[in-house]
């Protein structure tokens, strides 16, 4: 579909999007809606599995209450189809002529069976995008596997890494796993439709949950590589001497005085503690601090604990950001999410966005990921109501429908 | 196979962590990505571990080579007036520029957008700095853990009793923020070639991160609960954990999310049941008494067969993979060619991640390994700005080319 190519108020104007996912694909969906894109959420009678994800709106359940759900689902319209049956399929074939990209997350081989797979929505319209995002992929051995997020996590390596060293490895929160999985689908499909614009030729994309939790590896398969040290969980104790989190008066902060390439910001917090007249931080200045090798020491550990705790323990978590702040060393405070509420530079960039939800809640959420000065992206309207614009949807694509039927009828599209 | 960004030429002041990342995906899709360097103050990633055979050298780590396929490299002084000169007739060239610079740093290199807008009026201008363009702590020095501390990502992560874990990663650094970045930027990109218009595209890497929480944050300003760290116990499912397996440091995740997987593990682990447990309610109230049933029977089994015991069954079940298995043993990985070794000018033949996404008629792999510094230097130079040999060498004797 083409849009206007003068006045265009946003990035994605004219792009429309097939949303037949769940938790495996609407993040991905919400990233186009939210930079302008037309984006139809495909759902069963039953509603899309988001609904049913806890955080609920609290005292209420049922299609509208998740909050997983209204966050991921920003911007779309809703239409109800049954693509287990043949009507709901040729709805779906009729859309597909419309649509730019289709977004899909059932196991391999499901929209074979329906007769919705790529090649045959491609001779439909050669242009078409279509993400698959699954688990691991199209094929292979664990083609046919099932995981949640957190066997993503564990298989990706990303499990490995994190937890504390005297405890099992414990998993990030909120479904990162599949979050990711929805991000790079969006980076994917994004450059696919980039290309197809110009080309006519669209493609279709096999995205693995597992590869995209590899990515976020770090340095560590290189250090097997090329080291053959394999990299361990540090939580409960320094990364390196320096860096790491420090409990504080009111809660935690991280630090990160040694953890950086070239030890650069060593020497400025040494000197910070000399200034606030620490005790023992003179220790601190000896030349042995300026290599990681010492750094990564249990000795050095102990040291620059015994060194800075007293001091640290002394003071907020505020004070301690403003006075490292004020000296350019890397150091934060550790927020929880009633934290992120006030703080101002959020405030000044309107970073948090409200919409009005259902049950007479105001919706409010993360907003604008990313700022276009041209384009901006925009918060137009909340999650749609489950089939909300079902009629609209498929007035719009009666005709076709209709035409596509007779085609169909006449076996040039198995 | 074609690329998908094929013709699009980008001049990336991006370094270290994210920005890299960022035009990294850019150059893998096939944009043409010329990494704006100089030797007199390295992108610190050229100088941190791993090296190729320990040894220490600015083409020998393995980090910057993962963070910098298929990129070609110049090295140029901006602060010679020559060297300002050059990299103008590059920025003309380009569709996009991209820096993860502090505010302030770019107009200070004489680079700001407007400079920039006056040389190419429909560029695609991206900033990735920590806090933002403007506003009050916009001069923040930021890196991944210092992000994730002040997004609540670290303060979610870990024990209820114990202090905040994290991910171990500087992880905004490896998948929220160069994400969402590289996806904003190809939306731009697309504007610009609609309507021949360009845009700053302001990227603050405390933000991304929060969207990849944003439940979790919507679940305070909706509702007024403030999450906090849960371990591996999920609220809707259990069993739902990490349980230890036989060998050392070997484990094995699990995930029970219907009644029939539920009834699956018991079979396949020999759990004793009780009638309660036949439903989530009743399983998630003895979220920890089934836990411990699960570990007793894992830590006498190895965790590979078991995973496939476990998923031949219908349970949704993974070894816990380190940094080797994911690399040497893990045959979905293989199967996929998720590993691509290239053959690199002094490190040799070195292992990059692919992308992790296949196309049917595109190609997505790294094109070439990490470039040396300057590698590119000179071709550069004569593709974009029609010098000549003698020209460039007097560029280089001059401290521009450097």
């Amino acid at each position: 579909m083409t849009g206007t190519t003068e006045c265009s108020r946003h990035a994605l104007d004219g792009i429309v999007v097939l949303d037949l996912s769940g938790p495996m694909g609407n993040y991905c969906g919400k990233l186009f809606a939210d930079l302008g894109a037309d984006v139809i959420l495909v759902e069963p009678a039953t509603g899309v599995p988001t609904r049913g994800m806890e955080p609920m709106i609290s005292g209420h359940e049922g299609a509208e209450a998740s909050l997983v759900y209204q966050y991921q689902n920003t911007n779309k319209r809703s239409v109800v189809l049954d693509l287990e049956h043949a009507g709901g399929q040729q709805s779906l074939r009729a859309l597909v002529k419309g649509a730019d990209l289709l977004i899909e997350s059932e196991h391999p081989g499901v929209m074979h069976a329906r007769g919705l797979d790529y090649q045959t929505l491609r001779k439909i319209n050669p242009a078409l995008v279509m993400a698959s995002i699954t688990p691991f992929g199209q094929s292979g051995p664990y083609a046919d596997w099932q995981a949640e997020d957190i066997v993503g996590l564990a298989l990706g390596g990303m499990l490995y890494l994190g937890g504390y060293t005297d405890t099992a490895p414990i998993a990030a929160f909120g479904d990162q796993a599949i979050s990711a999985a929805n991000l790079f689908a969006a980076v994917a499909a994004m450059a696919a439709l980039y290309d197809a614009e110009a080309s006519g030729s669209g493609q279709h994309i096999d995205i693995s949950m597992q590869e995209c939790v590899v990515m976020g590896l770090e340095n560590a398969v290189q250090f097997y590589d090329l080291e053959g040290v394999v990299r361990k969980r540090t939580a409960g104790k320094q990364r390196l001497a320096g860096t790491g989190v420090f409990r504080c008066k009111d809660g935690y902060i991280y630090l990160m005085a040694g953890g950086v390439v070239g030890n650069r910001f060593w020497p400025i917090t040494t000197q910070w503690l000399l200034d606030e007249g620490v005790e023992g931080a003179q220790a601190l200045a000896d030349p042995r601090w300026l290599s990681q090798d010492f750094l990564a020491t249990d000795e050095a550990r102990k040291i620059f604990l015994d060194i800075f705790n007293p001091f640290v323990l002394a003071h907020t978590k505020q004070e301690l950001h403003e006075k490292g702040r004020a000296r350019r060393i890397p150091i934060a405070p550790v927020y929880d999410t009633s934290d992120l509420e006030h703080r101002e530079q959020l405030r000044h960039r309107e970073y948090f966005v409200s919409t009005p939800g259902p049950y007479g809640t105001l919706l409010r959420m993360p907003g604008a990921p990313y700022k276009l000065s041209a384009t901006p992206w925009s918060l137009r309207h909340g999650a749609p109501r489950l089939g909300e614009h079902t009629q609209e949807i498929l007035a719009q694509v009666g005709a076709t429908a209709q035409s596509l039927a007779r085609i169909e009828a006449s076996g040039e599209i198995q | 196979m074609k690329r998908l960004l094929h013709g699009v030429t980008v001049a990336d002041f991006t370094w270290i962590g994210a920005g890299a990342y960022a035009t990294k995906l850019l150059a893998d899709l096939g944009a043409d990505v010329i990494k704006i360097e100089t030797s007199t103050r390295l992108d610190s990633l050229r100088v941190g571990r791993p090296f190729k055979d320990k040894i220490p050298g600015v083409n020998r780590s393995g980090y910057f080579a993962d963070r910098n396929s298929s990129k070609r490299s110049i090295t140029i002084n901006l602060k010679h007036a020559e060297g300002l000169v050059l990299v103008k007739k590059l920025v003309a060239r380009a569709n996009l520029v991209a820096n993860n610079f502090t505010p302030g740093i770019m107009d200070k290199l004489g680079l700001s957008y407007d400079v920039v807008k006056q040389i190419r009026p429909d560029i695609v201008y991206a900033s990735m700095s920590m806090q933002g363009a403007t506003g009050p702590d916009c001069k923040d020095l930021g890196y991944g853990l210092t992000i994730g501390a002040v997004t609540g990502i670290q303060h979610l992560i870990g024990l209820p009793d114990r202090e905040p874990a994290g991910t171990g990663t500087n992880y905004p650094d490896h998948i929220p923020n160069p994400g969402h970045a590289a996806f904003a930027m190809i939306a731009a990109l697309r504007h610009q070639r609609r309507t021949g218009q360009g845009q700053v595209v302001d990227i603050a890497q405390t933000e991304p991160p929060m969207a990849m929480i944003g439940p979790s944050i919507m679940n305070y300003l909706v509702n007024r609960k403030v999450d906090g760290r849960r371990g591996n116990a999920h609220p809707a499912m259990a069993p739902h954990g990490v349980y230890p397996c036989r060998g050392e440091d070997r484990w094995i995740a699990i995930a029970v999310a219907s009644d029939a997987q539920w009834s699956a593990l018991r079979q396949v682990l020999g759990l004793p049941d009780k009638p309660e447990w036949s439903h989530k309610t009743g399983r998630l109230a003895d979220r920890d008494t089934l836990d411990n049933l699960v570990a007793e029977s894992t830590r006498d089994r190895h965790a590979i067969p078991l995973m496939e015991a476990l998923q031949k069954a219908g349970v949704a079940a993974g070894a816990v993979h380190d940094a080797s298995d994911v690399l040497t043993h893990d045959p979905q990985l293989a199967a996929r060619g998720h590993w691509l070794v290239m053959d690199h000018p002094e490190m040799g033949p070195s292992t990059y991640n692919s992308a992790p996404f296949r196309f049917s008629d595109a190609d997505s792999a790294p094109s070439s390994p990490a470039p040396l510094l300057g590698q590119h230097t000179r071709e550069i130079c004569r593709e974009f700005m029609s010098l000549d040999d003698v020209e460039i060498d007097r560029l280089v004797e001059c401290g521009a080319l450097i």
